[in-house]
């Protein structure tokens, strides 16, 4: 067992906008102590240090561990840069936490995670929405059996690109997120993709999936998505077109529970018991009350300032700081990391093959209905070994 | 001679290249390769268009800036990001200045003007009812201040460093806040916006307004008037209103704002009570009201555009009235 008093000396890799918030709950967490932020712009890394206290700000990776000697090192940078940092800080002798997306692709992850094995450091990924404290109240309720065993997992994402990350993807050809095989979707599918994994145990469920550009957009914006695991089964509905929202759906045969994480709230979706029309009084009722009960419950919370937008990542930070002290495995256990980069991998493969048909269809001047047709041959569910590393660009 | 504008399809910049047509000067415009040109054209007008050549280019590409401006005697770097995070505002900012900088420097360019804000200055400390010129100190601790205007405080200071190391002869404009066509008159000079309403921060503190072809046409002073290299001009119009004063103007004009009064005494004592909570509450509120940004941006001063008029021969031509009038929603001005 540590000492509870060990503190655990943090660095900083990548001082853009995600950044911040690491800064920010890093700096609530009483083991943690930052001594360094770095990147390749010195007035990026100066305005970190200067607005989050941080003592030293560099620009060389190898200069801020040799004169900081960090014990663990949050990677935030963009993700094409992930695999490559992550192994040099492993291999320096240091622990690392990277920002999802994982890597870019299977072949990456598998390096980082044998570079890990072979230095003995620990690497955990930024899997945070799992310990929000919304979502640990709904697997709290599942454990619990609230709806019966798991059938189905929903996950939407709406991601309006009017914000300013998506205004800056939209007008450059050349940004970084447009150059990733999965292009925007791979930037942020993995917060409803892990949503879902987690109660879609299957090591290879069947995946099918289907990416579209909205309205004017230049490259695909829209993104569904099935997984047909053995006992469960998840569809995941990325959109540009409906509000800010990331709800999330869990089904099982006695109902289902709604959890709004940016609302806070969990609502249970349960057939009425009473007969007719009572049904109809009962239903709203029940809505009532359950409305009561989130906002009795966010008040309470309010009231012990426990309502943060990034309480999942303080969380999760601490986990993987005591496991780093006490010599536990990671919290995001490495075969997960895997395993959703798989996933993302295989979805990004099914979307290119379903584009690449219609495309064809439409260049050789098919009819619409002979163009469905030739899409539809490749709509297939792909398996996960059918992967293979080819990269399409978003631009 | 030709010239180089950054930023030339923004607000600002494409009056400023109508203005350096208007004087006969080719224009060589930097824009990012997805900006819309289209705006640009309306406002130069096709008649004067012959003059401008549009160069697409991302500003950090060192080499493309420097081909972009090689020939030009002067460059006036008006491109800078107005909203976003900290972060997104150094890059947007901050960080292409330098590597504009050194492209000018490079080239031999004889005059780089920098469009920076009034912003920049350290009021927390200065006394109520004093003036505002261009001898008030810089923002200390500009990280306590919002992200714009520490990204206006650090691009000042970047472009001092390589003013310094390449002696590229600089000149640095301050405009105040820039109203115009489709901007409104309304800024967190008055108060904090809350949706509609406008919660009003006392109302006698003057707002440093500046109409967008007055701070246009300072702004290309800035590059031709001899013997200025080094200097610092601030760029607000005469006749400026009080807070309160534009308020009321609206509701003359038929556009009443929604807004409640903060008097003046209370503001400090609320933003640190708001402050106090958000560090004990650990951010459950953002902290966005600190008694340090309170006490720089709605502290009554006065301002002066004395020395603009003086040394670059410039005067704001649009009144305030036909400013305020020209920007309201129902104006039929031109964006």
């Amino acid at each position: 067992m540590s000492n509870p008093q060990s503190n655990i000396r943090v660095a900083l890799l990548g001082c853009g906008q995600i950044a911040d918030a690491h800064l920010q709950e890093i700096r609530k967490i009483d083991c943690a102590e930052l001594v360094a932020v770095c990147d390749v712009h010195q007035d990026l890394a100066d305005q970190a240090a200067a607005r989050f206290g941080v003592p030293h700000a560099f620009t060389d990776m190898q200069q801020m561990l040799s004169e900081s000697s960090p014990d663990v090192v949050h990677v935030t940078t963009p993700a094409h840069t992930h695999c490559a940092l992550a192994t040099q800080l492993l291999e320096a002798g240091v622990h690392v936490y990277v920002e999802k997306p994982f890597t870019v692709d299977v072949p990456e992850a598998e390096q980082v995670l044998d570079v890990v094995q072979r230095t003995g450091k620990s690497l955990c990924l930024g899997h945070d929405q799992l310990y929000d404290p919304i979502w640990l109240r709904c697997r709290k309720l599942v454990d619990e059996g609230a709806i019966g065993e798991v059938t189905h997992v929903e996950s939407v994402l709406g991601y309006p690109l009017s914000g300013q990350f998506g205004r800056q993807v939209t007008s450059d050809p050349n940004h970084w997120v447009r150059q990733l095989p999965g292009g925007l979707f791979q930037n942020t599918i993995s917060h409803p993709l892990y949503r879902m994994t987690e109660f879609l145990s299957d090591p290879q469920p069947r995946v099918d999936a289907h990416w579209y550009a909205s309205g004017a957009a230049t490259f695909p914006t829209e993104m569904v998505a099935h997984l047909r695991g053995k006992t469960v089964t998840g569809s995941l509905f990325f959109s540009t077109q409906i509000e800010h929202q990331r709800i999330s759906r869990v089904y099982g045969p006695h109902g289902a529970l709604e959890v709004d994480h940016d609302g806070q709230t969990i609502r249970s979706i349960r057939q009425s018991r009473l007969p007719g029309a009572f049904g109809k009084l009962e239903m709203p009722w029940r809505h009532w009350r359950e409305g009561a009960r989130n906002l009795r419950r966010n008040l309470w919370r309010f009231m012990k300032n426990d309502i943060h937008y990034f309480s999942g990542m303080r969380t999760l930070f601490e986990l993987y700081y005591r496991s780093i002290l006490d010599g536990t495995p990671p919290p995001i256990a490495y075969d997960e990391m895997l395993r959703v980069t798989r996933l993302m991998d295989v979805m990004f493969r099914h979307c290119r093959v379903r584009t690449g048909a219609k495309r064809l269809a439409a260049l050789s001047g098919a009819s619409p209905r002979v163009a469905d047709r030739k899409a539809n041959r490749v709509t297939e569910p792909v398996a996960m070994d059918d992967v293979t590393n080819e990269r399409e660009s978003f631009r | 001679m030709s010239v180089m504008v950054t930023g030339a399809t923004g607000f600002l910049g494409r009056r400023l290249v109508r203005l350096v047509r208007e004087d006969g000067v080719q224009v060589r415009c930097l824009v990012r390769p997805s900006s819309d040109v289209e705006p640009l054209r309306r406002t130069v007008g096709e008649t004067l268009w012959s003059g401008v050549e549009v160069l697409s280019a991302e500003l950090m590409d060192i080499d493309r800036c420097r081909d972009a401006m090689r020939g030009c005697s002067i460059v006036y770097h008006v491109a800078a990001g107005l909203s976003g995070s900290t972060s997104t505002l150094f890059l947007s900012s901050v960080v292409p200045t330098r590597r504009v900088m050194r492209a000018a420097a490079a080239e031999r360019v004889q005059r780089f003007v920098l469009v920076s804000s009034l912003g920049v200055y350290g009021t927390r400390n200065m006394r109520a009812g004093s003036v505002l010129d261009e001898q008030s100190p810089i923002d200390p601790y500009p990280h306590l201040r919002d992200p714009y205007t520490y990204s206006k405080v650090m691009q000042e200071r970047a472009a001092r460093e390589i003013e310094a190391e390449t002696g590229l002869p600089l000149v640095i404009v301050r405009p105040g806040v820039i109203i115009g066509p489709g901007r409104g008159v309304l800024s967190a000079r008055i108060g904090l916006q809350l949706g509609p309403l406008m919660v009003r921060m006392g109302g006698t503190q003057q707002l440093p307004y500046t109409y967008v072809d007055n701070c246009a046409a300072a702004i290309r002073q800035a590059g031709l008037a001899e013997g200025i290299d080094g200097e610092v001009y601030n760029v607000i119009d005469d006749d400026l209103p009080s807070a309160k004063g534009l308020l009321r103007m609206c509701r003359r004009a038929g556009h009443p704002v929604k807004s409640v009064w903060v008097p003046r005494p209370l503001i400090q004592p609320m933003a640190g009570t708001y402050d106090w909570y958000h560090r004990w509450s650990r951010g459950q509120l953002p902290g966005v009201l600190t008694p340090y940004r309170t006490a720089s941006i709605w502290k009554p001063l006065k301002y002066t555009n004395k020395k603009a008029k003086a040394q670059l021969g410039w005067q704001p031509d649009i009144s305030f009235d036909e400013a305020f009038r020209r920007s309201l929603p129902s104006s039929e001005a031109v964006d």
